[in-house]
């Protein structure tokens, strides 16, 4: 290091307080001495900078003569001597007014003040965000200091970018070629346009060594955000299909025992969310410190909030018509009808604001571009617990034995002495209940307001139909292959080719199979 | 009255006894009003937003005889007929923006919003009332035809065909909500200011349109009437009741759920015809699949299997709708589901059932049509 710079590095505070009182052309030739003396600068001068600018930025720093005071907030009475500390009343002084130009300059000095000496990481991270908006005056050696001491790891992972988009607009050939080859190993949309930026440069026509290095590094990132992307999708496609299967799992059971299709089945998912929000309003209440917890508390009240309301729903209305489906169709909408218009009035029509527990909110960056959202994971791995419920209660439980019993030949099933309507009332309670749970799941995910229902309803027939009446397994794979098909055409066509692309597909298939994927064998 | 709507001579008067083929007395009645209306809306006009009103009733009516006639009489729950109601309306919409911008050269809006300087090539000849006309049915048929090919012969019925229906509405409203169909996208088709070269609000054109729209009315029934009483219509029946026993029988039932079909859904184009210049504007949301329900609602509530109850409902529901969705529009959902319930739970054929009751204290001995 020259001896020059090492010299100046100590900072003469006296002089910069009185350059900042002084013109702009003294504000400006001071700030970029700071800046450029960042990276060698002491923390105890660097800490004093940033106090003593940002009190200019605030309009705190008061000057007096050759001296300049910090007030505490702007307009007070007295405050501290900016070199000295000894604290002087402000009369007579004036606050010293920044030039565009001045005010860039010092926001970008403060930014490196307390990206250096910022005791907690949000001021760390506020300075890092004012350098990123200059980064072209901010010298190379203060983010390579900023990047050593650093201890959060989000930081570290925004200086290191900032450091190789630097390396990569460098006039060392070599530095240039090892900053391309250290971008491509970490590959990413972001990578892959600032890669391409430099297919603009002069190099990539004129340097053999450079163009071949950017096109094969080029090829690699493209390889790997595609298969990024290509993840993302299916994890989209996956969690989409949660929900569906957990919305049609229902369906496809009352439809397999009674003939009924549910058109309430949306408002199911509805009252299942807003339970959800009554638990979460209700540990605001009466636990604060457990608030994290009640997307799990919610879960049995959301199941038996919406099972009762099916209950209550298959004991008043369809009871009468089964013998009438066309009609229960009807009547069906008519209670949807009925619970939207309900809730919008009694709750309202705004969208509900719910808190997001850590469980369920950011994600883990996998590969490339693919994150792995907690509240997706949520979704799919709370379908992945109902499968088990619904398997095990539909295999290993009297009643599932019930449900398949009737299921399969109701007249027989009811001479061998099971008590087919109690079983029909306590399926229909259930398949309520699994789209309450859908309901709980989609609350991290979706807008949760009266009409949400009518947004997967018809999608949930599809795999009704789909998969046949009254078989899980059906519904989970036609859940899985709608749910697939909607996101794989959706990047390709738009969303609405992909609902008509799926539809086509479905009434083609019914063609084959009218009785959908796996018709379970039963007399009718 | 009645003689023109005696159109089954061939067929024994014993025989026509019974719930539907019996001399429907309502039926007649029903057209005698509508011609009446037709005749006092010509000579002694109302205000003309009341004529407006008849109309636009008259074109529900003809949409739920439409439906009327595949469920009612055919078993076939379709909870998608707003597709084909949607397909005239949109024809409509376009011969006459066609028409207008023939005429006077002001270009429709759609152009202008996405800043085309002509309109789509399958625009073309739309200018022309009688190729829109037979665009209409036409093409509303054809979709019918392809989309009942596909279910009827792989035998999707029952609440199968009633789904797979109403997502096919749902997804013609999704399509039509884009805006690089050519059909108005999200802000649909308005603005319409000739009909045959006359101005729109003029009270003559309300007044030629309610009238043609309630003598359209007549005519569907009568027609409809014709065909449920005649050789065919008893076949209608018999597939409703029991589709199975009448293949068994040899008669090819696929072939006759298929024509009908593809007639009712031409009918609901009629009405979406007539409806479109009524109200001024088509837009995707009459593709949603809650209006197309609620034309099932109108026929159920009325009373199915009969074609005056599919008027009555119609004509009744939405006159309730015109009138307390402006009066109490926080309270209409809530009565019109309350309404289906009562209908649905209490009276399996709709408010005929209520006129039954009273005039014929033996209801209980006479099978109703079971859906």
């Amino acid at each position: 290091m020259p001896p020059a710079l090492a010299a100046e590095a100590a900072l003469d505070r006296g002089a910069l307080a009185t350059a900042l009182c002084g013109d702009g052309a003294a504000q400006a030739k001071a700030v970029e001495g700071v800046l450029r003396n960042s990276a060698e600068a002491t923390s105890g001068d660097l800490a004093w900078a940033g106090t003593i600018l940002r009190a200019l930025l605030d309009r705190r720093l008061a000057c007096l003569g050759e001296s300049a005071l910090v007030l505490d907030r702007a307009g007070a009475a007295d405050g501290r001597d900016a070199a000295t500390g000894t604290a002087r009343p402000v009369t007579g002084g004036r606050s010293p007014v920044l030039g565009l130009r001045q005010r860039a300059l010092v926001e970008t000095a403060s930014g490196a003040a307390s990206l250096l000496t910022g005791a907690d990481v949000e001021l760390r991270r506020a300075g890092l965000a004012a350098l990123e908006r200059r980064i072209a005056t901010v010298p190379e050696a203060l983010l390579l200091r900023a990047a050593s001491a650093e201890t959060d790891p989000g930081l570290r992972a925004g200086l290191a970018a900032i450091a190789q988009s630097a390396a990569l607009s460098s006039a060392d050939p070599a530095r240039r070629l090892a900053a391309i080859r250290a971008v491509s190993e970490a590959p990413s949309g972001a990578a892959f346009s600032r890669l391409s930026a430099l297919k603009a440069d002069a190099a990539y026509g004129s340097d053999p060594a450079f163009r071949s290095a950017l096109d094969a590094a080029l090829a690699r990132v493209e390889r790997a955000v595609s298969i990024g992307n290509g993840l993302a999708v299916l994890y989209n496609g996956l969690s989409f299909a949660s929900i569906l299967f957990m919305a049609a799992a229902g369906l496809a059971i009352i439809f397999g025992l009674m003939g009924v299709i549910n058109l309430a089945q949306g408002e199911f998912i509805m009252i299942g969310a807003y339970a959800t929000y009554g638990v979460q309003e209700a540990v605001r209440r009466l636990a604060p410190g457990w608030l994290d917890a009640y997307l799990l508390a919610a879960i049995p009240v959301a199941f038996l909030a919406s099972a009762l309301v099916g209950i209550a729903i298959e004991a008043l209305i369809l009871r009468h018509l089964y013998r009438r489906p066309l009609m229960s169709l009807l009547a069906t909408w008519a209670v949807s009808l009925f619970l939207i218009n309900g809730v919008r009035v009694a709750v309202g029509s705004q969208n509900l604001q719910f808190a997001m527990p850590p469980y369920v909110s950011g994600g883990v960056p996998l590969y490339a571009d693919f994150v792995v959202t907690w509240n997706r994971l949520f979704a799919i791995a709370f379908a992945a617990v109902t499968l088990v419920l619904t398997l095990v209660i539909l295999k290993r439980t009297p009643l599932g034995l019930a449900i398949r019993a009737v299921t399969q030949n109701r007249d027989m099933a009811a001479c061998l002495g099971i008590r087919t309507r109690r079983v029909d009332r306590l399926a229909f309670g259930f398949g309520s209940g699994l789209a309450g749970l859908a309901g709980v799941a989609l609350c991290p995910i979706y807008s949760v307001n009266p009409g949400m229902g009518a947004n997967f309803v018809i999608d949930s027939f599809m795999v009704v139909v789909l998969g046949g009446v009254g078989t899980v397994v059906g519904t989970l794979v036609a859940a899985l292959g709608i749910g697939g098909a909607n996101v794989l055409i959706e990047p390709l066509y738009g969303a609405v080719a992909a609902k008509v692309i799926v539809l086509a597909g479905i009434i083609l298939f019914l063609q084959r199979r009218p009785e959908g994927l796996f018709a379970m064998r039963r007399r009718r | 009255m009645s003689g023109a709507l005696d159109l089954s001579p061939g067929i024994p008067a014993a025989r026509r006894r019974g719930p539907i083929l019996g001399g429907d007395p309502l039926l007649a009645g029903l057209v005698g009003l509508v011609l009446a209306a037709a005749l006092g809306l010509v000579l002694l006009p109302p205000a003309p937003y009341l004529v407006n009103t008849v109309g636009q009733l008259a074109a529900f009516a003809i949409l739920a005889v439409s439906l009327d006639l595949v469920w009612g009489y055919l078993g076939i729950l379709s909870l998608g007929h707003g597709l084909f109601f949607a397909i005239g309306g949109y024809v409509c919409a376009m011969h006459l923006l066609a028409h207008a911008y023939a005429v006077t050269g002001t270009a429709p809006d759609l152009m202008q919003f996405m800043g085309w300087k002509s309109l789509p090539v399958y625009w073309a000849g739309l200018t022309s009332a009688p190729y829109a006309l037979a665009l209409a049915l036409g093409l509303a048929a054809a979709v019918a035809f392809v989309f009942g090919l596909a279910s009827f012969r792989s035998r999707v019925n029952g609440v199968y065909f009633s789904i797979i229906s109403q997502a096919l509405v749902y997804v013609a409203m999704l399509l039509m909500f884009r805006n690089d169909t050519g059909l108005g996208g999200n802000n649909g088709m308005t603005g319409f200011s000739l009909l045959f070269g006359w101005p729109m609000g003029a009270p003559g054109v309300v007044t030629g349109l309610a009238v043609a729209t309630l003598l359209s009315l007549a005519a569907v029934l009568v027609g409809a009437r014709a065909l449920v009483a005649s050789p065919l219509g008893r076949r209608m029946l018999a597939c409703r009741d029991d589709e199975a026993r009448l293949r068994t029988l040899g008669y090819g039932t696929t072939r006759l759920k298929l024509g009908i079909w593809c007639l009712s859904a031409a009918i609901a184009a009629l009405a979406g015809l007539l409806y479109v210049p009524q109200v001024g504007i088509i837009n995707p949301r009459v593709l949603s699949p809650d209006l197309s329900i609620e034309i099932a609602v109108w026929v159920a509530i009325g009373g199915m299997g009969r074609l005056g109850g599919a008027v009555i409902g119609a004509i009744a529901v939405n006159a309730l709708k015109f009138w307390l969705s402006a009066a109490m529009p926080e309270a209409w959902p809530f009565i019109l589901s309350g309404l289906v319930l009562v209908v649905v739970l209490g009276l399996p054929n709709g408010l005929l059932d209520l006129a039954t009751l009273r005039l014929k204290p033996n209801w209980l001995q006479r099978a109703g049509p079971q859906p």
